[in-house]
């Protein structure tokens, strides 16, 4: 059973666009939502159904029309897919102001996919005081106008029950991931797809998938050697088979794509879209997220231990500087902790992995030898 | 018990036969990795040598860039690991391996006890590689093993500043018709290597004893250059390009040891 479920998550994994067509021939408009956050709640309470536009494994080519060559390889992925097609029927994309690389994704779309509309979600950079709060209020009323005209509408009651959907969703994916960490059994390619579906699927279909398949889990496996993951996106499936072949078990995870996009919670308030700016407010850990004390680092740190973890592998997505910027203070605090520390660099045109295979084959050597 | 360990790099093939994890028996090198002949002339060139038969090897381990691709082996393990152990086999107080292959850089940190602590790998570049210094070994018209030599007579050490190996191949070209001596020329373009190694050394960590491994050991011009830049010796052994060989022969008896201990 809980084959046919993996089975279920790996099929929506790697079909997003079978995904679209099924969620269009039943006559829903779809908005994509970029990397890394965008309000989701506030699209699925207007009626469109969100999906995740985080690129994909491919050559690039037609990105460099507007992109230099040192700009993160998933910014440059989701444009390629958004010039040949690929999101094609989609009624809009929504790409948040996290990073440089970001708003630069946005400006170039208007240009590049004139069918797909772009709505720019702006986020400031100080979100936890009141006016950081009341900014991003602001921001998610720009995307309320947009996605008007886009035939949506907006009712804080129905946004109140999409946070409802969105907040058990984020319970579930919490509780997976606390599950899957004494899991051996479950590779590092099924973790992935458990998370990675839930892009392409509605929160109220991947809520109960995920609930069947926590249902369903039997006993414990072997064990393995325990790691944290840290990075933004560790989808590859060549990364994932590698650390399956070396006996590695993801014992948490600190990636965007992943556990970040669950850790918080919107909270109970009279006016639902200030709940979701609160939402927003409370948010940390994360590299696109300003916090000038990095509690991130020691929440890397803190969560290994807790969980057992023998060593910690960033995955870096190469010209990701958010992400670079952080490594050095990652590294510190692990050196400080005694806790090992590999870095591998990955990206969306990377088709060998091994030079990957050897970093993580020697730190497996180090952690066992 | 014998072991073999077999590692195919890049550009060259080494193998190392051990008894009893303690004593080198033979050894044997070739040029050509992956994908040449290099490998199977090693192997055959090593049982003309040694006073031993195929058969008698308990355990074969391959490592090296190579390693994936070869079938007569019982095992695989990661270059790194294996020059670690070698390294460490030479020197038993080694703290600090700088490997420069023909084309990668790597820098393995070890603890006390002689265990692997923290490693980099410069991957993505040729410079800093042996690579590097075979394209400009090319330019120069130089056998790549006369570059020592020949640095050893510079005056005044030429600057290279470009990191990329194609800009430097012009920058090295536009100096020479300039009038730049060959052996400044040749000395600038080894501390470019040592320059853009002892970088990557500073992010591992720099703990002598340290000494070099790999081709571009021999190199004492890059070797100097580095020892400069690191402000520590920099030791070599003429064994310094068997390091992974020695290591996955190492590896291998540690093998048939836990196999036997588990018995
Ligand atoms: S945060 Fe990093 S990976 Fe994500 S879009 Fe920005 S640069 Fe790219």
């Amino acid at each position: 059973m809980v084959q046919d479920l993996m089975k279920k998550f790996h099929e929506a994994a790697v079909s997003p666009r079978a995904q679209m067509d099924k969620y269009m021939a039943e006559g829903k408009k779809i908005v994509l939502t970029a990397p890394v956050y965008t309000p989701e709640e506030l699209i699925h309470s207007m009626g469109f159904v969100p999906m995740g536009a985080w690129g994909a494994d491919m050559e690039l080519n037609r990105s460099k029309e507007y992109f230099p060559a040192f700009l993160c390889s998933i910014v440059q992925s989701i444009l390629e897919l958004g010039i040949k097609g690929a999101y094609k029927g989609a009624s809009a994309i929504v790409i948040p102001s996290l990073c440089d690389t970001l708003k630069t994704l946005g400006e170039n779309w208007k240009y590049a996919v004139d069918d797909i509309k772009f709505i720019p979600m702006t986020y400031p950079q100080n979100r936890k005081p009141d006016y950081g709060i009341a900014f991003t209020k602001a921001g998610y009323e720009r995307v309320i106008r947009d996605l008007e005209a886009l035939g949506g509408k907006y009712d804080p009651a129905a946004l109140a029950e999409s946070i409802r959907v969105y907040n058990k969703h984020n319970a579930v994916m919490r509780r997976v991931d606390e599950v899957l960490a004494v899991h051996p059994e479950i590779t590092a390619a099924e973790r992935s797809d458990i998370f990675k579906s839930a892009y392409f699927m509605t929160k109220e279909e991947h809520t109960a998938l995920v609930e069947e398949f926590l249902a369903e889990l039997g006993e414990a496996g072997e064990e393995k050697i325990g790691i944290v993951v840290s990075g933004i996106l560790t989808d590859a499936p060549q990364l994932n088979q590698i650390f399956d072949e070396f006996g590695m078990h993801i014992v948490a995870d600190d990636v965007a794509a992943q556990s970040r996009q669950y850790r918080t919670d919107s909270p109970e308030m009279d006016d639902p879209l200030e709940a979701l700016a609160v939402k927003f407010a409370n948010m940390d850990n994360c590299s696109v997220l300003y916090n000038v004390k990095k509690p991130r680092v020691q929440w890397i740190v803190d969560t290994a231990k807790a969980r057992g973890a023998k060593g910690v592998v960033v995955v870096m997505t190469k010209f990701c500087d958010p992400e670079e910027f952080d490594y050095v203070m990652i590294k510190k605090a692990c050196e400080k902790a005694d806790l090992p520390l590999a870095l591998v660099e990955v990206d969306r045109q990377m088709v060998h992995f091994e030079q990957v295979r050897t970093n993580l084959e020697t730190f497996r050597d180090m952690l066992t030898m | 018990m014998i072991t073999l360990g077999i590692d195919i790099g890049s550009t060259t093939s080494k193998c190392v036969l051990m008894s009893g994890g303690e004593q080198i028996i033979a050894s044997s090198l070739r040029i050509g990795g992956l994908g040449t002949e290099g490998p199977a002339e090693a192997l055959s060139d090593l049982w003309d040598r040694a006073d031993i038969a195929p058969s008698d090897v308990s355990r074969t381990i391959v490592t090296g860039y190579g390693r994936n691709k070869y079938e007569g082996a019982d095992g695989e393990v990661s270059e790194l690991t294996c020059h670690a152990l070698g390294g460490r086999f030479i020197f038993p107080d080694l703290r600090t391996l700088i490997d420069i292959g023909g084309q990668d850089a790597k820098i393995i940190s070890l603890s006390e006890a002689g265990r692997m602590s923290n490693f980099v790998m410069n991957d993505k570049c040729a410079a800093g590689t042996g690579r590097f210094l075979d394209v400009m070994a090319g330019i120069l018209r130089m056998d790549i093993d006369e570059l020592d030599e020949c640095a050893a007579q510079s005056v005044s050490p030429a600057s290279i500043s470009s990191t990329c190996t194609v800009f430097a191949e012009s920058e090295v070209i536009s100096q020479l018709a300039n009038g730049v001596s060959r052996p400044d020329l040749v000395a600038g373009i080894c501390e470019s290597v040592a320059s853009r190694v002892s970088a990557l050394a500073r992010r591992a960590g720099v703990v002598p004893r340290v000494c070099m491994s790999g081709g571009v050991a021999k190199n004492g011009a890059v070797r100097k250059a580095l020892s400069e830049s690191l402000g520590v010796d920099i030791d070599f052994d003429p064994m310094a390009q068997y390091f992974g060989a020695i290591g996955a022969a190492l590896y291998a008896h540690r093998q048939l040891q836990k196999l036997s201990d588990n018995k």
